[in-house]
């Protein structure tokens, strides 16, 4: 046993943080799974077309705004937003972990190249953009933003341009699947843990892979057979 | 109900999955058994015309699946096996009411008729759960509404009890019987098959036996088993 756990990290880990049982797949499915919050608060009630123009102007904004101060300012009011959006620092930290160490990393590269300033200004502000995005996210339904995309093609589908409502649906099922994604590499690499494998991308990406393609068709059958 | 084979073969892979297949199909509830890979599904899909035959025709209520396929899935009602293929919405309203929106042009009548779909199923609490919370038996529940939602004039099951419980198992079996619709049911659960005014065995893609549940069973444990 002590031979198998030297030879294989990956049950090493399992070993150490002990087996991933189903409540703690569940608990994966469910932080991975869907971002928005079922929720009444006055955000959730904003119309979703005037969320993402907010998000689109503010974004487009921040890039202009170089003060340390100033983003930091920024970043506290989205934090404000997040609370009034009635998720839970757990939820939120939930999401965000998987940027901390892209964040870190890009950090401590400009700090290198740039200075500390330039590198306290650009992860100050692609956290705000992130959490900005967040924030529409978990208040908005995917049919909502449809919706906006139906409008904002509405002068090219007149046009006899595109079809609105089938890009409209391409545009919700990429954001529905994005999540899926990582519920998809939890599974395969719980899967290759299981079986004694450490997970490299190599292995991982080959099934991830076909398991994708396949899922693409299993929806757009699913898709077809309700007419 | 009336559902025609004629002549029916379909190949997949170059493979072929079911030959030269003759059928009527007429009865309330129908159950499909048969090993696996023997071409169960496939038979059930060229119903709504999920797959075309390679040679043949399929007509359902006298509409030709290869031409008239819009109108054909308005009338078959399709349960998939795995409902995280059927659902393809984040919330449980939302993907009610997307199979509605060709249906029902009104947006709060969509949004009763969601409704009242789960609340024929015992779960309209779920209606503004997150999919990714519900456990697989509510999730099965809640693609058979989104089905039901749409009333379609035949039902089609593709493995509905696989990934049930017993309690649920048995839920569904309750809820399959009180059905207003003709119903497909292909299934490995035997029991689920007792129900039926009919069972087709399909093995190595053709109809093996068919006849009343009892003695297609009979004969299914005799060949197959």
């Amino acid at each position: 046993m002590v031979y198998q756990l030297r030879r294989w990290p990956g049950i090493k880990r399992i070993a150490r943080d002990g087996p991933l049982t189903p409540t703690t797949q569940d608990s994966y499915r469910k932080m991975l799974g869907s971002l928005y919050l079922p929720s009444g608060t006055w955000l959730h009630l904003a119309p979703a077309g005037l969320k993402l123009a907010v998000l689109a102007l503010s974004s487009t904004a921040l890039m202009w705004v170089h003060s340390p101060l100033l983003l930091l300012l920024t970043c506290l009011l989205v934090c404000l937003l997040v609370r009034c959006a009635g998720a839970s620092l757990q939820q939120v930290w939930r999401q965000l972990r998987p940027l901390v160490w892209l964040l870190l990393t890009l950090g401590a590269l400009s700090a290198w190249s740039q200075g500390v300033l330039q590198a306290l200004e650009m992860v100050l502000r692609l956290f705000t953009l992130v959490l900005a995005a967040l924030v529409v996210s978990m208040t908005t339904p995917l049919t909502q933003m449809m919706q906006v995309v139906v409008w904002l093609l509405g002068p090219f589908e007149r046009l006899g341009w595109v079809d609105a409502e089938k890009v409209a649906l391409g545009f919700g099922l990429t954001l529905r699947l994005i999540p899926e994604l990582g519920v998809q590499w939890q599974d395969i690499r719980e899967a290759q843990l299981a079986r004694g494998l450490t997970p490299s991308p190599l292995t991982m990406g080959v099934p991830m892979l076909l398991r994708t393609l396949r899922r693409a068709d299993e929806i757009a059958e699913a898709i077809d057979a309700r007419g | 109900m009336l559902i025609e084979f004629k002549n029916v073969s379909v190949e997949r892979e170059r493979r072929l999955v079911l030959t030269d297949l003759c059928l009527v199909l007429s009865e309330q509830r129908i159950g499909v058994i048969g090993p696996n890979g023997s071409g169960k599904s496939s038979l059930v899909r060229l119903i709504n015309g999920l797959l075309l035959p390679q040679t043949g025709q399929v007509c359902v209520n006298g509409l030709d699946t290869g031409k008239d396929v819009a109108a054909v899935r308005r009338q078959v009602g399709f349960v998939f096996q795995n409902p995280d293929n059927q659902i393809v919405f984040p919330m449980v309203h939302e993907d009610i009411e997307f199979g509605l929106k060709h249906r029902e042009p009104d947006p709060k009548r969509r949004v009763l008729r969601a409704q009242a779909a789960l609340e024929r199923l015992g779960v309209g609490h779920l209606t503004e759960r997150s999919v990714h919370t519900l456990s697989g038996g509510e999730r099965q529940l809640v693609a058979l509404a989104a089905v039901l939602a749409t009333e379609p004039e035949i039902l089609v099951f593709d493995e509905p009890t696989t990934q049930l419980d017993l309690r649920l198992r048995n839920r569904f079996e309750a809820h399959l019987a009180g059905l207003p619709q003709p119903a497909l049911v292909v299934s490995h659960d035997l029991a689920l098959m007792h129900q039926m005014d009919r069972v087709l065995v399909i093995d190595q893609g053709q109809l093996a036996f068919d006849g009343v549940p009892t003695e297609a069973l009979a004969w299914y444990q005799a060949h197959c088993a």
